[in-house]
């Protein structure tokens, strides 16, 4: 269960700061495809650690 | 404007007919499990959360908060990144026990069923705005294509098809596998449409409107900037707890928590899930901003409203056709599992908890035809909804209600999981109050017209004039959590709801008790389940839960009745839900009370934790990894060893007892003691009795085999659980050793009284042979001289056989001394025929001695001797009556070969190569040692010479031939050997 609290850490204190990313999205300049490159790297992310879940498993 | 209603009905009525075809292909089998039953599928059927919010409602949000919209999104994102927390410890118990939604879940956990019901009905209060959302974006969208003066008749008329369909595929199996597949593949059907739809609005908005991304970009930086000024920049605390309504919706909604956990597939596809699903999210979400843009630079958000920009896109038929097409697949795969999931929940929390099914003559077709009346019944409120409620809001409003009411379950699905400690009143207490406020605070305004009533506690006034929906979020859910923790600390818990508790924790090893059932067999099950099912759903629950455990009718085991039991109440939680599937086991098949104290079902347990064994981490792998290991020592041990607990009831039966026993662990591991097969039910019982059971004959597969028993107490002061342990060591071998020394010695004292009674009857013949042969000088009679010589031939006769049983008994002590010399092997065998003619046995069998006088061996005639006996008289046994025995010589090189033939039945191939050891003997039980073929290969081997078997011999039909290989010349070493005996 170390593993899966260390994640729940991790989700909470991104939940917490997630208001942070909202405002750096909305700033002008930036590019209007950006938050879904960063949705984009945490699916990348999230299929990294499963791929890598399926192995520990095998 | 410029569709005809003809056309959109031709259109809406067109897909529908491609959803039935699409489930209808599944049924048929023309659509192989190969797809039907990819974890893709899966993902796309759990897309049902994309309902028209999602086509229509978020570009309202994003039009207002801008990318606030996403939060609808990542909420549910963040749930599937938690999978392997919160999803697949649901998933867990939902497939152990069969609990097919959100109110089983809590009527299982908390142990009520008035804790089911209420979670039904605030599921039904708070999916009805949720339900008229769907119904008013197909109006709207039917009025922006037609401009129809009542779209809500076609609304009505689409929403009847996606009853019918409902009604038609998601009831017609009795068990869920059934249709399972078909559920699936149409609901990532109309994922995939909507998803096609939505990237094409998205490329027609980048590439059409706008040429291209850098000319959007270009738009944005410029004119579109003021449109960006008016986006109201989303509040820190806003979008936090729009976050957790959508997270919160991601396990509570009922359609979602339907297809997560009632239709998931299995752990891994449920894990795969946590990228998937959110990469669809992240598809259907990126065209949004892109319609959104696209509507505003052509001034459509003007004419049309925001939320559905995507009909301003263009005037052509098909591009307004896809925006219908994406928000009618959103709606319809919506509405379909919104009313399986609250039929489901309604019928077994609501109706048979108040009117349970007493032995219903068809029990399958009554609670079909009641859950195709209650589908029709909520697709038919959420219409009714949306005519007399949903007019009158903006989706956004609807839909926020809904999400903030299921929310309220939130609480106590977080403390199943996590919080053992939770109990029934505190959950009730939490829920009723959290309840209350979202009621007076934001559904109750949506059917009327009076302001909201938003209750603000004392100390949190900064929170006045913030949304509705925000305030009465936070101030519902603070209360709800305070209530639930201070009423389950303050108030006692039930050791059903400890046991319960148990079962739905992460972190807990469920240990079930081992208590015994009143029914003796499987079969006793069905006559006490009819009275509450009726004669034909018994017979068939109690078969398919046999089925699905392998198990006999007749298994008398308690251990296999109470996980019938179990499954039985699985099964028939699936159909009806957990608190009446609990009510009648309990009470059609009790457990039998009194008795001893029960303790744990350690053979249950140690089952699970080896099926939860690569969930296991850290310490509580390493201790696993140490308890299989002791207990592989145990079933390894080469000693059988079975362990009872304090109710007699088997608990181990480890591989060696399973050898000598020839019954497998798995069919008797769980019986009582008594209910063994015989003889093992009365031998452990007697070794019950006392500590130790020495050489107890028993009879396994045909022989006596004898067999040691001790026992030893389990119990221990520190612990509860007691019982006893039985080794049994098999001693067969020992025993017959035992025996053959006890005949050998017996053998012995007769050799030596032979011999004595030899030499005494020595001196009286030497005297009558002496007195024979003076008659013959002092007459001269012929008939006197006649008798005199006839009595020196019997007495010399008797000499011979005095003399050679004086040999053998000295022979067979094999004292040793008298050396290897020439023997003649004629001389060995007359002497050996001569030995044998004095048993009775064998008087009809002939011998015929063919060796040749002048062949000889070097050897020990004595020894030889014993050879030519134990081979003579196995070859006569071994012969019928009348038959022959031939013993030939010949010499072959520098050996002489021997041979001793009969014509007797042969020997059998797998005898015949174990022959040489010991005990191994083809005479019946009591006749034979099965130790003189080993004596003789033992000679033979001090002769150098070798020995083999022919049966039958070449040439002959039957019949065996000992061949023998005997030296004609001293080996090395055998005048040292001469010599050593000599000193």
């Amino acid at each position: 269960m170390y593993v899966y609290r260390i994640m729940l850490l991790l989700v909470f204190g991104g939940y917490l700061l997630s208001p942070l990313l909202m405002s750096g999205w909305s700033s002008p300049g930036v590019a209007w495809y950006r938050p879904f490159v960063i949705w984009g790297i945490l699916i990348a992310l999230t299929l990294w650690l499963e791929q890598k879940r399926k192995l520990d498993e095998q | 404007m410029n569709s005809s209603l003809a056309s959109v009905f031709a259109l809406g009525t067109s897909y529908l007919l491609l959803m039935f075809l699409c489930a209808l292909a599944v049924e048929r089998g023309w659509i192989g499990p190969r797809i039907t039953r990819h974890p893709a599928v899966y993902t796309l059927a759990l897309g049902v959360y994309a309902s028209a919010w999602a086509i229509y409602g978020s570009l309202e949000f994003a039009a207002s908060e801008g990318y606030g919209y996403l939060a609808y999104y990542l909420g549910v994102a963040g749930a599937f990144l938690l999978a392997p927390v919160l999803l697949v410890p649901i998933q867990r118990m939902t497939h152990t026990y069969q609990l097919s939604s959100l109110a089983d879940l809590f009527a299982f956990r908390f142990r009520s069923r008035w804790v089911g019901t209420l979670v039904t009905v605030i599921s039904l209060l708070a999916v009805l705005p949720l339900l008229a959302l769907q119904v008013q974006t197909l109006g709207d969208a039917i009025y922006l294509m037609t401009g129809a003066a009542s779209p809500a008749l076609l609304a009505l008329a689409f929403s009847a098809l996606i009853a019918l369909f409902a009604m038609l595929f998601g009831t017609r199996h009795r068990h869920k596998h059934a249709r399972h597949d078909t559920l699936l593949t149409v609901i990532a059907f109309t994922s995939v449409i909507k998803l096609g739809a939505m990237l094409a609005l998205g490329g027609i908005a980048l590439f059409v409107v706008f040429d291209g991304p850098a000319d959007l970009q270009l738009w944005l930086d410029g004119p579109g900037q003021a449109y960006q000024a008016g986006v109201a920049q989303p509040d820190p605390a806003h979008w936090r707890t729009l976050l957790l309504l959508f997270f919160a919706a991601a396990l509570l909604m009922p359609h979602i928590f339907h297809i997560t956990f009632a239709e998931t597939l299995s752990r891994h596809t449920l894990l795969q899930a946590s990228w998937s699903l959110p990469l669809f999210l992240l598809l259907m979400a990126l065209p949004v901003p892109l319609i959104l843009w696209a509507g505003q630079r052509l001034g459509s958000d003007q004419l049309i409203g925001s939320a559905y920009l995507a009909f301003g896109l263009s005037d052509a038929f098909w591009v307004q056709a896809l925006a219908f097409i994406a928000g009618l697949a959103a709606t319809s795969a919506t509405m379909v599992i919104i009313a399986l999931a609250l039929s489901g929940m309604i019928l077994n929390h609501v109706l048979l908890v108040a009117h349970p099914p007493e032995a219903q003559p068809n029990l399958y077709r009554w609670l079909s035809w009641l859950r195709r009346g209650l589908i029709a019944t909520v697709i038919l409120s959420g219409w009714l909804f949306y005519r007399t409620v949903g007019v009158n809001h903006d989706l956004t409003t609807l839909g926020l209600a809904a999400f903030a009411g299921m929310a309220q379950c939130l609480p106590g699905l977080l403390a199943l999981l996590y919080w053992p400690g939770a109990n029934r009143k505190g959950m009730v207490s939490g829920l009723a109050m959290g309840t209350l406020i979202w009621l007076v605070g934001l559904w109750l305004p949506l059917l009327t017209d009076l302001p909201a009533l938003v209750l603000i506690p004392p100390g949190l006034e900064m929170l006045a004039g913030e949304p509705d929906w925000y305030v009465v979020t936070l101030v519902s859910l603070a209360v709800n959590i305070l209530t639930f923790i201070i009423v389950s600390l303050a108030t006692r818990t039930s050791p059903g709801e400890r046991a319960a508790a148990e079962a739905c924790s992460v972190d807990a090893v469920i240990r079930p008790k081992r208590l015994p059932l009143l029914a003796a067999t499987g079969e006793e099950f069905k006559q006490p389940l009819a009275r509450a099912l009726g004669d034909e759903a018994a017979e068939r629950e109690v078969e398919r839960a046999l089925t699905d455990l392998g198990l006999s009718p007749l298994d008398g085991r308690p251990y296999a009745l109470r996980r019938l039991r179990d499954r039985i109440q699985a099964n028939l939680s699936g159909l009806m839900g957990p608190s009446v599937a609990q009510d009648i086991v309990d009470r059609y098949l009790p457990y039998r009370r009194g008795g001893e104290e029960p303790t744990d079902d350690i053979h249950f347990v140690e089952s699970r934790l080896e099926a939860y064994r690569s969930r296991l981490t850290g310490l509580a792998r390493e201790l696993d990894g140490l308890r299989r290991y002791h207990r592989r020592i145990l079933t390894r041990l080469p000693v059988g060893l079975c362990a009872f607990g304090v109710d007699d009831e088997l608990l181990m039966w480890n591989d060696a007892l399973a050898e000598l026993s020839g019954i497998d662990g798995n069919s008797v591991i769980g019986a009582r003691r008594d209910g063994l097969p015989a003889p093992w039910g009365d031998l452990l019982s007697r070794a019950e009795q006392e500590d130790q059971l020495y050489k107890q004959a028993v009879t396994l597969d045909g022989h006596t085999r004898y067999l040691t028993l001790h026992r030893a107490e389990l119990k221990a002061d520190d612990d509860v659980r007691g019982g006893t342990v039985i080794l049994i060591e098999d001693h067969s071998e020992m025993k017959w050793l035992e025996d053959e020394l006890v005949h050998a010695a017996r053998l012995a004292s007769i050799g030596q009284l032979a011999a004595g009674v030899a030499h005494e009857i020595g001196n009286p013949i030497t005297g009558i042979s002496s007195l024979a042969q003076n008659l013959r000088y002092d007459t001269s009679d012929p008939q006197v001289l006649e008798t005199a010589a006839q009595i020196q031939q019997l007495t010399d006769r008797v000499s011979r056989i005095v003399g050679s049983l004086v040999g053998f008994a000295h022979g067979g002590r094999h004292i040793g001394g008298s050396g290897f010399a020439p023997v003649s092997i004629a001389a060995v065998t007359d002497e050996a025929l001569h030995l044998l003619q004095l048993a009775r046995s064998g008087e009809d069998v002939r011998y015929h001695n063919l060796c040749p006088a002048e062949l000889e061996t070097i050897g020990d005639a004595q020894r030889l001797q014993q050879v030519m006996i134990n081979l003579l008289s196995n070859a006569r046994d071994a012969s019928e009556p009348g038959g022959n025995i031939i013993i030939a010589a010949e010499p072959e090189g520098s050996l002489l070969k021997v041979t001793v033939t009969d014509e007797g039945e042969g020997l059998d191939a797998r005898v015949r190569d174990h022959l040489f050891e010991p005990f191994t003997t083809t005479k019946p039980p009591g006749e034979g040692t099965g130790l003189g073929l080993p004596l003789v290969y033992s000679i033979i081997a001090e002769h150098h010479g070798r020995i083999e078997i022919e049966s039958p011999p070449p040439g002959h039909e039957r019949g065996t031939r000992i061949c023998l290989w005997l030296p004609t010349e001293r080996q090395d070493g055998e005048e040292t050997n001469e010599q050593d005996s000599d000193r």
